[in-house]
């Protein structure tokens, strides 16, 4: 199991203070310099190694309510099912429904209560994964976390994943991407969804995509339409391939 | 947005701090955060005083916080500039999209103040 909760073997990260001034006797002067996020941080690397130790590729996927992130899970779940065992976290309060449509696709799934906060924090995912074994009765191959719908929050909290995706759906429009830079820099994956749409809205797809790649080249880009599945198959192409190079760490981890 | 669970977690570190320092309570504590960093200052000292009650030793801490620039080096010409948006600019000489963010994006705890 893990370390987090206890049940398992941790290393602790043993703090140090440093006194830098001194000057009369009762007061003192701590250094800290610590980031405010040293905490999620330190959950978010147990839930990485957690992921890590089982072979789960840990997915987390971010964007505003309303892009189509359930929808895109559901597809993928229909796809993949027979294939990969596949889990999700689901943290969007948009609807309380989001649970319960991808179990309905055949997936296990666990609604974290967010209590209304605007993005999700590590511990909640540990604690939302312990639930997750439970009902699984064992491990997924590919972890989705359906985070919070929002594009700014969830960019500064990481949860343990391997890749982080953000989407845009063409009605959202093309300024996105300068809009929101911190999402698009601490992506791996951009999914522009409901290209189905693209006949209706101005939305020039080469130059969003040139626009996120000028604020992270890095960046692997996908168009995907969940209604005429346009570039889905590239998208679970990729995902097979992802789940593959994971279990291939595994053995030789 | 989470000003309110980040200043949760600084009163929780802060708290850890004071207990292992053996300090009767926490005076002062100074946090840097930069203008990119997302957090609404207002908002995190709000949150602050209104849950460092629950502390007994914090209950008196003062929250300083020093707000720092957002900062960029081009990496083309070399010029440094100061900018007041969150979207990514150019570099005003040059020209260049090639920039190094200096500072802008700090969330830090700096120090403490404490009495033992
Ligand atoms: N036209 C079109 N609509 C879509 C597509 N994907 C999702 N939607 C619709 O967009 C709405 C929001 O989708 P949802 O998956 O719940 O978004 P989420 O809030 O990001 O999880 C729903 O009404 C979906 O039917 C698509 O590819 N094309
Ligand atoms: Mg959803
Ligand atoms: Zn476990
Ligand atoms: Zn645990
Ligand atoms: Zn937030
Ligand atoms: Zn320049």
């Amino acid at each position: 199991m893990c370390d987090v909760c206890g049940c398992g073997q941790h290393d602790h990260e043993h703090e140090h203070s440093h006194f830098v001034v001194s000057d009369d006797t009762t007061k003192k002067n701590v250094e800290i310099k610590k980031s405010l996020f040293s905490e999620n941080d330190r959950v978010a690397r147990s839930n990485r190694e957690h992921f890590d130790r089982h072979g789960i590729l840990a997915i987390n996927l971010i964007s505003s309510p309303g892009s189509g992130k359930t929808t895109l899970l559901e597809k993928t779940i229909e796809a993949l099912k027979d294939e990969l065992k596949i889990g999700v976290l689901e943290g969007d309060i948009e609807t309380e429904r989001d649970a319960e449509r991808v179990r309905a696709k055949g997936a296990a799934a666990v609604q974290l209560t967010t209590g209304g906060a605007c993005h999700l924090e590590a511990p909640l995912v540990h604690k939302g994964f312990h639930a997750l074994e439970k009902q699984m009765e064992g491990y997924p191959d590919i972890l989705f976390i359906e985070n919070v719908g929002n594009l700014v929050c969830p960019s500064s909290f990481y949860l343990g994943e391997h890749i982080r995706v953000v989407l845009i759906s063409v009605p959202e429009g093309e300024d996105k991407p300068a809009k929101y830079p911190k999402a698009f820099k601490t992506s791996d994956v951009f999914i522009i969804t409901k290209s189905d749409l693209l006949p209706y809205f101005d939305f020039d797809v080469e130059k969003v995509k040139k626009e996120a790649l000028s604020l992270n080249p890095n960046l692997k880009i996908f168009v995907v339409s969940a209604k005429t599945g346009e570039g889905l198959d590239e998208w679970f192409n990729f995902l097979r391939e992802k789940v593959q190079e994971k279990k291939a760490a595994k053995v030789e981890g | 947005m989470h000003e309110t669970s980040l200043a949760m977690g600084l009163l929780d570190s802060l708290n850890q701090m004071a207990e292992r320092e053996k300090a009767k309570k926490v005076l002062k504590v100074r946090v840097k955060i930069g203008k990119l960093s997302g957090i609404v200052v207002d908002s995190f000292v709000f949150a602050f005083n209104a849950l460092k009650e629950q502390f007994p030793k914090l209950a008196g801490a003062e929250l300083i916080v020093e707000e720092t620039p957002t900062l960029y080096r081009c990496r083309a010409c070399g010029h440094e500039f100061e900018v007041e948006t969150v979207f990514f600019p150019e570099c005003p000489k040059c020209g260049s999209v090639d920039l190094e963010l200096l500072s802008g994006e700090e969330l830090e705890v700096v120090d403490a103040e404490i009495e033992v």
